[in-house]
């Protein structure tokens, strides 16, 4: 499973390079994507402005078939406050160009899993893919906006694969 | 050593989650289904059935009825039903496959399934598969049921899947090495296609690795060991259609495994289908759906040679340790 929701994130942060090379993130001292995993960073009080947070949440299986059918729920939220330059009334504009980029980001909905525990990182021998993004209702909190959409990423378990 | 009674439980219902599914091959020429005998073999391991079964896995919507018709005789004035007869003995079954391989798309088509070999440079366009590229000779020895020693392996590549079985050469019945695969009825009705067995067996499997002069198999094939007179070709899948006049018959055995240890096996040494090919998507998450194999067969007889009894199907229950029976 961790080799599904590597590569989900890998193919994300890669795709959101191309779609949207201005959206970045510094990160232990490094200009990255920004897109990050929640459950690979230090925890932290208030989700940040301007990048992509995926949280991993429920996970089921069906165990009936030669190889076993994963489905986790991959949560991504996001919130913007706009720019300075235009004093925050721009952050619905901000909002929805987030919107944009993530479903750019998600389609196509399928790739080949890889294994990143390996360097270089080898491609396995299934794809995953996932559902439609599901999104919430925008939320406003003070100068926040944002939501989240929620992806079912599916995956079959390989022979020998954690 | 304790001699003493042991601790036994009452009864209990049985309780299960699923059903697995066995099929074995009949030989069609001889008319001679495969027979599980329960008293056996009913506490096989479950992932290594006794030969020649082969595992299909687990099912989903395993249904399973009775349609024997049972009539009452009357006598006297005014009549009263004195006796009951079984008018007909029928039965039949139904499930679907969760997977799709050549075994359980064949069974679940209702007729004749065919294998996509690799078409001939320019070969006319056909519905069921173009006339194939020149089929490849086994060397004369040295050929096993996972390696295929080759004449040459030029046109395969690791990861091909090939069909392994004799040239056609005009004969008449059933063909196919291991499975009853098909029904010729005449050389003309095939067009004398030397690879027309290759297009029907079952004799297939995955290439794994290909050397200069071998084909490792990622699995043994059904018919075992090859014949050095038979030949290879590639092929890229399987087709089957609505339509044609073969039935495949198969022996089946499906395996309700109990929570408590108790098995529940249901035995049908001659299934026929009785419905096309069809399939049932089962929805993972709106569009997204899994495509399951949807299969129905008919029941045929054999005769009990405990006491000449015709039946169906035999039902076997075998109880979990130490309840009382």
């Amino acid at each position: 499973m961790q080799n599904a929701k590597d590569t989900f994130y890998i193919t994300l942060r890669n795709r959101l390079a191309s779609v949207s090379p201005d959206r970045t993130m510094t990160l232990r001292g490094v200009v990255r994507p920004g897109i990050l995993v929640e459950e690979a960073e230090a925890p932290a009080a208030q989700l940040p402005l301007d990048v992509f947070v995926l949280r991993w949440t429920k996970l089921g299986t069906d165990g009936q078939m030669p190889s076993t059918l994963v489905a986790m729920t991959c949560e991504i939220h996001y919130a913007t406050s706009g720019t300075r330059d235009n004093m925050g009334l721009d952050r619905g504009r901000a909002l929805e160009a987030m919107d944009d980029e993530l479903l750019r980001m998600l389609s196509p909905a399928s790739v080949a899993k890889m294994n990143y525990t390996q360097n270089p990182a080898t491609q396995m021998g299934t794809s995953i893919f996932w559902s439609q993004p599901v999104f919430t209702a925008e939320a406003t909190t003070r100068e926040r906006v944002g939501r989240v959409a929620t992806v079912e990423v599916f995956t079959f378990q390989e022979q020998g694969e954690l | 050593m304790n001699t003493g009674p042991l601790a036994v439980v009452n009864a209990m219902p049985p309780v299960t989650r699923r059903v697995r599914a066995y099929f074995a091959p009949v030989d069609r020429v001889n008319r001679v289904p495969t027979v599980f005998d329960p008293a056996v073999n009913g506490g096989f391991d479950l992932d290594s059935p006794p030969a020649p079964w082969i595992d299909l896995g687990w099912i989903e919507d395993f249904s399973r009825k009775s349609l024997s018709k049972i009539s009452g005789l009357a006598t006297g004035s005014p009549a009263v039903t004195e006796f009951q007869v079984k008018q007909t003995v029928d039965a039949s079954v139904s499930f679907r496959f969760k997977t799709w391989s050549k075994l359980s798309m064949a069974l679940a088509a209702g007729s004749q399934h065919m294998n996509l070999l690799a078409p001939a440079s320019g070969a006319a366009a056909n519905g069921s598969g173009a006339k194939a590229a020149a089929a490849t000779g086994l060397a004369a020895s040295g050929s096993t049921a996972t390696l295929l020693v080759m004449s040459s392996t030029a046109g395969f590549a690791p990861g091909c899947i090939v069909a392994v079985d004799g040239d056609y050469a005009g004969q008449t019945g059933f063909v196919g090495s291991g499975v009853s695969a098909a029904y010729v009825q005449s050389a003309a009705a095939v067009g004398s296609d030397p690879d027309y067995i290759r297009r029907v067996t079952f004799n297939v499997a995955r290439v794994s690795t290909v050397t200069a002069t071998e084909l490792q198999l990622a699995q043994p094939l059904p018919a075992g060991v090859p014949a050095n007179t038979m030949r290879v070709q590639p092929m890229v899948g399987f087709v089957d259609r609505e339509g044609g006049s073969f039935f495949q018959e198969w022996s089946a055995l499906f395996l309700m495994p109990g929570e408590q240890g108790e098995r529940i096996l249901f035995h049908y040494p001659r299934l026929q289908a009785i419905a096309g090919a069809a399939e049932a998507a089962i929805t993972l998450n709106a569009p997204i759906e899994r495509i399951a194999l949807s299969a129905a067969f008919r029941a045929l007889p054999v005769t009990d040679a405990n006491d000449g009894e015709q039946a169906v199907c035999f039902r076997s229950f075998l109880p979990s340790a130490m309840t009382l029976v």
